[in-house]
C-alpha cells in the first residue's frame, strides 16, 4: 500500500466511483465521481487527532463490528491514503446536531463540512478492474444458525480475533463471553451512578443502605416520604447489583476457546447458493487453526470438509504439518447442522463417512469458511465500464486470455475474475497491467504512424 | 563537503504534528536541549515540519545558517523521510546527510500518559540521531544502464507467451528452447480443459505467432551454459549446433517447466495396459481402441507421500478432463476414479467435476494407508461408504502422476545463482508477494518450473512474468538507493566468500583484481540488508549510512 | 537494514560500555523483508548468547525475538517483559551475573575481540551450509555437532583473548598465565605455540628456566 501510495507515476483516487465509460482500447473517457470526505486530502496529514476527539461511536467496519471507531475515521490504522473520512450517516454535525469537535481539533484546518462531490473526467489507454469480491452471508444458511448461536463466527471475524490489533487483541474470548463481559461493564457503570445517589442518602441519614432498608421493609417509616424515595432507590440498586454478582460470577469461568471446529464449503459446493469452489478456504482454515494453537498450545481444531484443497505451493506440506504439530484433524464429511448446547458451545453434527454413522460433537467456537461472493456492485460496475459477466456474476475471461473480459482494452485480475489466493492474485495482477501495457504500447504505435 | 569535525553544522527541525507530539511532550524543553547538543547550530519548531511552510523552513535554514546536516525529529520514515530527503536535495544538501527521529510513534504516541518518561526518551533519540548525522557522509544515488532485450528461457506456453508479451511491447526477445521445436508439454497434450481446446492446434498457432515475431529471436536445441553481470547488464552464452553466441540482455525469464513423473515399479505400470496420464493423453488423440470399456484412474501416484510430499495441483483437472473424453470415445464405458481429495478448485474446474458426474464417471475415494490393488483383469479397492473392498474390471488402468521439477533445473539454478526449493522447483522472491520474482533482482518466473499449473494459470503467469521483467527495460536504466553494502576497506578483504555465500539477493562475487581476490558488490542488486558487514571477520564490508562507527556513536550517544 | 545487521561484537560492546539489557526484535521466520536476515540474527544472538554466559554474564541480558509490524500488542508485551526481566536481573555485574565487576568488563573486552574475530564470525556464517548442504567434505552436522563445535570455539577463543589481554598489560609466563586466568598450563602453553607461529606473541626473556612471553611488536 505504501508502495502505491509513494509511486510517482501512480494516481491514487480513493472513495471514489466510477460513473461513467466511453470509447475504445486506446483511448477511454473515464467519468469518476470522487464522493466527499468532508476533509481536504491535501491538508490532512493522517495524524487522527480528530478521531481521537470525535465523540461519535460507530460499529468499526473494518474490525467485523466486533470493535468501534468514531464518526471521522481512517478505514484502518495503515491504510493508505491516511487521509480521514467523515462518515455522513453517523457525523452529529453533518446531522443536524451542534458538534464540530473534529474541525476544532484539527490544526491542519482540513475538516470542511461544506465538501461537495466532484466529478473528474479521465482519459485512459486501457482499464484494470480489480473489484474484489464479497464475503458470503452464512445466516442465508439455516441450519448453521449464524448470529443465532454466538460462538458461531465467520473466518474473517475469526481472523480479528486472532489479529493482534484486533478487538481481543489476538485472544480467542468467545462472543459469548464477550456479551457478558460488555453487560458486566454496562451494569458496573449503572451500578456505579446508582451507589453514589445512595452514598448521598447514607450520609444524610447517617446510615448503611442495607440496614436501613431492613428496617423500612419490617415497616419502621411508615409515612416518612424522603425515606421511602431511599428506599425505592435501594431497591433499583438491587435490581442492578443481584444480576451484576451473578455475571460476575459466572464471568469468573469464562475461558479462551480451545476447542475449535472449522467447516468448509459454507456457501461453496452448494447448489442452494455458490456451486463453484472458492479455492483459498481450505488453506485460511488451516492457518487460522495453526495460528489458534501458536496462540494456546492446548487448542485443538478439527476441520470439516469434503475434500481438503491444499493445492498450491507448499499447501500440502503445511496442512501435514499442521496435522502434526498443531493439533489439527480433519475429518472427511459435511456438517448437517449446528445446536447451542451447554454453556453456548455450539454441536455440530455430521455424518463420519469413514466410520459411518452419525455424530455429534462439542466445541467452544465454530469457524464457518465462507464463500468466495461476486461482490455486490459488480453488475452495475460491469454494465457501467460494459463488460459481460459469467453465470455467477464474475467477470467473463477465457483461459488462454485469462485477464482479457470481453471488451478490448478492458482487463480483470484477482477475485473479481474468479476466486483466488494471495499469490495467484499478485501474479494476475502483474498479468493484467502487462495487457494494459500492451494496449497502451499498440496505441502509441498507431498514433505515431498516423504522424508519420 | 566539511572534512573536520569542527565545520559540522547541524540543524535541529521539531515537529509539533499539530497536537500529536506536541500534545505530550515538552516541546520546548526538547528545543532548549537539541541547541545544547555538539555540532548543533540551529532548532526550529514547527506546527508541521511536512506542510509546505515547514519544508520552507528546512531549505531557508540549509541556505542561510549554512547547514550540512539536518535531522527532523516527527513520524515514521516510513512515509516522510523521502520528502525530507528530498527537500534537503532541494535547497543544494546532499540528501543522505539527512537523519530521521521518530518522537510521534515512539514518544508521544506510546508514552501518551507519561510527558516527563515521553519527553526524557525524545531527547535520548534527538541526541542518538544528531551523533549519527554528525557521521553521516554524502552518497550517490547509483545509476546502470539496462540493455533493453529479455531472455527467455523455455518454449512451451510459458515462454511463449512471455516472449509474445514483451515483443508486443517493443522489446527484443532471445527465446532459448532445448529440444528441436518450441511448444513444450502441448506437443504431447491432447486437450486442453475445461474447454477442450486443442493443444497441438494452440501449439502451432503459438509457435507461428513466436517465430513470425520481428522482435522475437528463436534458438533451438540450445541452451545456456554461461551466464555472467547482473540485472541490466548480463551477458551469455547460448550453445547450439552452430556453435556457441554470445548476446548482451537486460533481464532473464526462467520457463523451463517441469515433466511428468515416470511411476517405474508403481502399480503394475507398463506403459500399455497400466499408463499414465501423459500417455493417456496420446491415446486419446490417436484415438481410444473401441475395446477398452473399463477404466480405472487413480489419483497422487507417486505425490503426496514421504517423498514427495506436495500435492501437484492439476492432475486432478487432468483425470476429470480425460474420464470425460474417454466417455465420449468409448460412451458404453466405465470410468472410476479413485481419489484421496478431489483438488477441483476454483469456479471451472468444479464445475467439470459436476458435469463429470452427471456424465457418468465414478469416484471413489481411498485412503492412502489401504491403497487400490491393481491385478491383472481388476482393481481392488476399499471402499469407505459400502465399508468393504469392491473389484472394478479392468481393460485399463491410468495413473495421475505428478508434474515433477524438470531436467536440467539444478544446471539452471547454478548458473543464474536462484534458488530451488526442496521438491526442485524454482523458488520464487517470496511465497505471496512475489510470486513471479527471484529475490535476485532482473531474473523472474513462471509456468511449472515455480510448480504445477494448468494452462489458465501458465498463461497468466508468463504474462505477469513479462510485466515484471519489462519494468527494468521500460524504465533503460536502474537507480538504487546508494544505502548499501561497500567494500570500505579494500586492503582487508581476503576474498574468503563467505559473505557471498550468505547474501540473500546474489549482490556479492569474489573477483580477482590487481591485489588479488576481492570481493566486488554488485551495488544494483544490493539491498543494504547488512548481513555481509555483520559477518565479515575482517571488517572490510560496511553499509552506506549505517556504518559500524555510525552505529557505534548512536550507542554512546544514548549512554550519555 | 535488517537484524541480520546487529554484529555481535557491537553487542558485547554495547554491554562493555554499560548496558544492562538488550532485545533484537525481528521479523517472523518467513516473513523477514530481507528473506533470511533474521535466521542470521538468530543464529548471532544464540551464538552471543552462549558467550555471555561462557562469561559470567547472565545470558538472558540479550533476547532475540520476533513479532509483526502490525502486532502492536505483541510488541508491548514483549519488551515489558524483557523489562521487568532485567529490573529482576539487576544491573550488570552485580547479583544477576555470576562474574562480578569491574571483572566482568575485562571478560566483556574479551568477548568483544571473540566476536569480532574470524573463527566465530565463520562458523555462525557457515551454519545453514554446514546443516544442510554440509561442510568442504558434504558431511552435513546435526544441531547437536554444531552447537558443540560452537562451545568448543567459545572456550577456545576466549582464553585466547584472555591470554592477549593479559600480555597486552605486561609479559608473563605460561604458569603465571595459567595460575592468572585458571587454564591448565599444558593449554596455555598450546595456545601460546600457536599465537607465537602467527607472530602474534614473542619470547621477552628467559627469568632462570621459564620463558617469559610478550604481544609481538606489530600488534603492540
Amino acid at each position: 500500500m505504501l508502495d502505491v501510495g509513494r509511486h510517482p507515476n501512480l494516481e491514487l483516487l480513493a472513495y471514489s466511483e466510477v460513473e461513467k465509460v466511453e470509447g475504445e482500447a486506446g483511448n477511454f473517457k473515464v467519468t469518476v465521481r470522487r464522493k466527499t470526505r468532508y476533509v481536504e486530502e491535501d491538508r490532512c496529514t493522517g495524524c487522527g487527532a480528530c478521531a481521537e476527539k470525535c465523540p461519535t461511536a460507530v460499529p468499526d467496519a473494518f474490525n467485523e463490528g466486533l470493535g468501534a471507531r468514531s464518526a471521522i475515521y481512517s478505514y484502518f490504522a495503515q491504510g493508505i491514503p491516511s487521509t480521514h473520512t467523515i462518515d455522513p450517516d453517523h457525523c452529529r454535525q453533518l446531522n443536524g446536531k451542534k458538534c464540530g469537535i473534529c474541525a476544532k481539533t484539527c490544526q491542519a484546518e482540513a475538516i470542511n463540512f461544506e465538501q461537495e462531490d466532484r466529478i473528474i473526467e479521465l482519459n485512459v489507454g486501457a482499464i484494470i478492474i480489480a473489484a474484489g469480491y464479497d464475503i458470503f452471508d452464512p445466516s442465508l444458511i439455516p441450519e448453521y444458525r449464524y448470529r443465532e448461536i454466538a460462538n458461531v463466527v465467520t473466518a474473517i471475524e475469526f481472523e480479528r480475533l486472532l489479529s493482534a490489533s484486533g478487538p481481543t487483541e489476538g485472544h480467542m474470548d468467545r462472543p459469548s463471553d464477550r456479551a457478558v463481559l460488555a453487560e458486566i461493564a454496562a451494569l458496573e457503570k449503572k451500578a456505579k451512578k446508582s451507589q453514589k445517589a445512595l452514598d448521598k442518602l447514607e450520609k444524610k441519614f447517617d446510615e448503611p443502605s442495607a440496614a436501613f432498608y431492613g428496617k423500612y421493609q419490617a415497616g419502621e417509616y411508615e409515612g416518612d416520604e424522603d425515606r421511602k424515595k431511599w428506599a425505592d432507590k435501594y431497591a433499583s440498586h438491587l435490581k442492578i447489583v443481584e444480576p451484576l454478582e451473578e455475571l460476575k460470577k459466572k464471568a469468573k469461568r469464562f475461558t479462551v476457546a480451545k476447542r475449535l471446529a472449522f467447516i468448509q464449503c459454507v456457501g461453496s459446493r452448494d447448489f442452494r447458493f455458490y456451486p463453484f469452489c472458492s479455492g483459498y478456504c481450505c488453506m485460511h482454515s488451516i492457518k487460522e487453526a495453526v495460528i489458534a494453537q501458536e496462540h494456546a498450545p492446548e487448542t485443538t481444531s478439527t476441520i470439516f470438509g469434503m475434500d481438503i484443497r491444499a493445492i498450491g505451493k507448499g499447501f500440502e506440506e503445511y496442512k501435514i504439518r499442521g496435522g502434526n504439530n498443531s493439533n489439527i484433524t480433519y475429518v472427511r464429511g459435511r456438517i448437517a447442522e449446528i445446536t447451542e448446547g451447554p454453556n453456548n458451545n455450539p454441536v455440530v453434527t455430521y455424518e463420519n463417512t469413514r466410520e459411518r454413522k452419525v455424530e455429534s460433537r462439542e466445541f467452544d467456537m465454530v469457524v464457518l469458511a465462507t464463500a468466495c461472493a461476486p461482490t455486490k456492485g459488480i453488475g452495475t460496475l460491469a454494465k457501467t465500464v460494459g463488460v459481460e459477466l459469467d453465470k455467477y456474476n464474475f467477470i467473463k475471461t477465457s483461459s488462454l486470455s485469462p485477464v482479457d473480459t470481453t471488451t478490448p482494452g478492458i482487463f480483470v485480475c484477482g477475485c473479481a475474475e474468479s476466486p483466488m489466493d494471495v499469490p495467484e492474485s499478485v501474479a494476475q495482477a502483474s498479468s493484467a497491467a502487462q495487457r494494459a501495457a500492451e494496449i497502451a504500447f499498440q496505441s502509441e504505435l498507431e498514433k505515431e504512424k498516423a504522424v508519420a | 563537503m566539511p572534512d573536520k569535525k569542527e565545520d559540522i553544522r547541524i540543524g535541529v527541525f521539531l515537529c509539533h504534528c499539530g497536537s500529536n507530539i506536541a500534545g505530550y511532550l515538552d516541546m520546548e524543553e526538547l528545543e532548549e536541549f537539541s541547541r545544547k547538543l555538539p555540532h548543533v547550530t540551529f532548532v526550529l519548531r514547527n506546527l508541521y515540519t511536512c506542510s509546505e511552510g515547514g519544508i520552507n523552513e528546512i531549505k531557508k535554514a540549509i541556505e542561510e545558517q549554512n547547514l550540512n546536516r539536518v535531522v527532523v525529529a516527527s513520524c515514521t520514515p516510513r512515509t516522510h523521510e523521502p520528502l525530507f530527503r528530498s527537500s534537503c536535495g532541494e535547497a543544494g544538501l546532499n540528501p543522505y546527510l539527512f537523519e530521521m527521529v521518530n518522537i510521534r510513534d515512539q514518544c508521544s504516541w506510546v508514552h501518551m500518559k507519561e510527558q516527563e518518561a515521553g519527553t526524557t526518551k525524545a531527547k535520548d533519540l534527538i541526541r542518538m540521531g544528531v551523533a549519527k548525522a554528525a557521521l553521516l557522509e554524502p552518497q550517490e544515488p547509483i545509476m546502470s544502464e539496462v540493455q533493453r532485450r529479455a531472455l527467455v528461457l523455455g518454449g512451451g506456453i510459458a515462454g511463449m507467451t512471455a516472449s509474445l508479451a514483451l515483443a508486443n511491447r517493443g522489446y527484443e526477445v532471445v527465446l532459448i528452447e532445448k529440444e528441436e521445436s518450441l511448444g513444450g508439454m502441448l506437443n504431447n497434450l491432447n486437450k486442453l480443459s475445461p474447454t477442450m481446446t486443442d493443444a497441438g492446434a494452440l501449439a502451432d498457432e503459438k509457435i507461428k505467432a513466436v517465430t513470425g515475431h520481428v522482435n522475437i529471436t528463436v534458438f533451438t536445441k540450445a541452451k545456456v551454459t554461461e551466464v555472467r553481470g547482473f540485472i541490466g547488464k548480463y551477458n551469455v552464452d547460448i550453445e547450439t549446433e552452430s556453435g556457441v553466441t554470445t548476446i548482451d540482455i537486460g533481464v532473464i525469464v526462467v520457463s523451463t517447466g517441469g515433466r511428468a513423473f515416470v511411476p517405474e515399479g508403481l502399480y503394475g505400470y507398463d506403459g500399455k495396459r497400466v499408463v499414465t496420464q501423459l500417455e493417456m493423453e496420446k491415446l486419446l488423440k490417436d484415438g481410444l481402441d473401441t475395446d477398452i470399456k473399463n477404466v480405472v484412474m487413480i489419483q497422487c501416484v507417486g505425490s503426496r507421500n514421504e517423498e514427495r510430499p506436495y500435492c501437484s495441483r492439476i492432475c486432478c483437472q487432468t483425470a476429470v478432463k480425460n474420464a470425460m473424453l474417454i466417455r465420449e470415445q468409448n460412451p458404453d464405458s466405465k470410468v472410476s476414479i479413485l481419489y484421496r481429495d478431489m483438488q477441483m478448485y476454483g469456479v471451472e474446474n468444479e464445475e467439470m467435476f459436476r458435469d463429470s458426474k452427471a456424465k457418468g464417471v465414478r469416484y471413489i475415494n481411498y485412503d492412502p494407508a489401504n491403497p487400490p490393488q491393481v491385478e491383472f483383469d481388476k482393481v481392488r479397492v476399499y471402499h469407505p461408504l459400502f465399508g468393504r473392498d469392491m473389484d472394478l474390471p479392468v481393460d485399463l488402468v491410468v495413473l495421475s502422476t505428478p508434474v515433477v521439477s524438470q531436467e536440467g533445473a539444478e544446471e539452471i539454478s547454478q548458473l543464474l545463482r536462484v534458488p530451488i526449493d526442496e521438491n526442485g522447483f524454482f523458488l520464487e522472491g517470496h511465497v505471496k508477494l512475489k510470486p513471479l520474482d527471484f529475490a535476485t533482482d532482473g531474473i523472474f518466473l513462471c509456468g511449472s518450473a515455480r510448480f504445477p499449473a494448468n494452462i489458465r494459470e501458465t498463461v497468466a503467469q508468463g504474462l505477469g512474468a513479462a510485466s515484471r521483467a519489462s519494468i527494468p527495460l521500460a524504465k533503460g536504466s536502474i537507480v538504487v538507493e546508494p544505502i548499501i553494502s561497500v567494500l570500505a576497506d579494500e586492503d582487508a578483504c581476503r576474498g574468503c566468500g563467505l559473505c557471498v555465500a550468505l547474501c540473500p539477493y546474489g549482490a556479492l562475487e569474489v573477483r580477482t583484481t590487481e591485489k588479488g581476490r576481492k570481493v566486488h558488490v554488485i551495488d544494483v542488486a544490493c539491498k543494504g540488508c547488512g548481513v555481509c558487514a555483520a559477518t565479515c571477520y575482517q571488517h572490510a564490508l560496511s553499509i552506506n549510512s549505517f556504518t559500524d562507527n555510525q552505529i557505534e556513536a548512536q550507542l554512546e550517544a544514548f549512554l550519555d | 537494514m535488517c537484524t541480520g545487521r546487529v554484529d555481535p561484537a557491537l553487542v558485547a560492546k554495547a554491554f562493555k560500555k554499560g548496558i544492562d539489557g538488550l532485545m533484537v526484535v525481528g521479523c517472523y521466520f518467513g516473513d523477514c523483508h530481507y528473506i533470511t536476515g533474521n535466521h542470521q540474527a538468530k543464529a548471532k544472538m544464540d551464538m552471543t548468547r552462549k558467550l555471555f554466559k561462557f562469561i559470567g554474564l547472565n545470558e538472558d541480558r540479550l533476547a532475540f525475538r520476533q513479532c509483526s509490524s502490525g502486532e502492536a500488542s505483541v510488541f508491548v508485551e514483549l519488551v515489558s517483559e524483557f523489562d521487568q526481566k532485567i529490573l529482576d536481573i539487576g544491573p550488570l555485574g552485580g547479583d544477576g551475573d555470576t562474574v562480578k565487576a569491574p571483572e566482568i568488563f575485562k571478560k566483556l573486552e574479551a568477548a568483544e575481540a571473540v566476536l569480532a574475530g574470524e573463527k566465530i564470525r565463520w562458523i555462525i556464517g557457515k551454519r545453514t551450509p554446514f546443516l544442510e548442504t554440509g561442510n568442504m567434505y558434504g558431511e552435513v552436522f546435526t544441531e547437536h555437532e554444531f552447537n558443540r563445535a560452537i562451545d568448543m570455539i567459545i572456550v577456545e577463543e576466549m582464553e585466547v583473548q584472555e591470554i592477549l589481554a593479559r600480555l597486552k598489560e605486561t609479559a608473563r609466563s605460561v604458569k603465571d598465565l595459567a595460575n592468572d586466568l585458571t587454564i591448565p598450563p599444558a593449554r596455555v602453553f598450546r595456545y601460546i605455540s600457536a599465537l607465537k607461529r602467527k607472530g602474534m606473541v614473542a619470547l621477552d626473556t628467559v627469568a632462570g628456566q621459564t620463558p617469559i612471553f610478550q604481544i609481538a611488536r606489530q600488534e603492540v
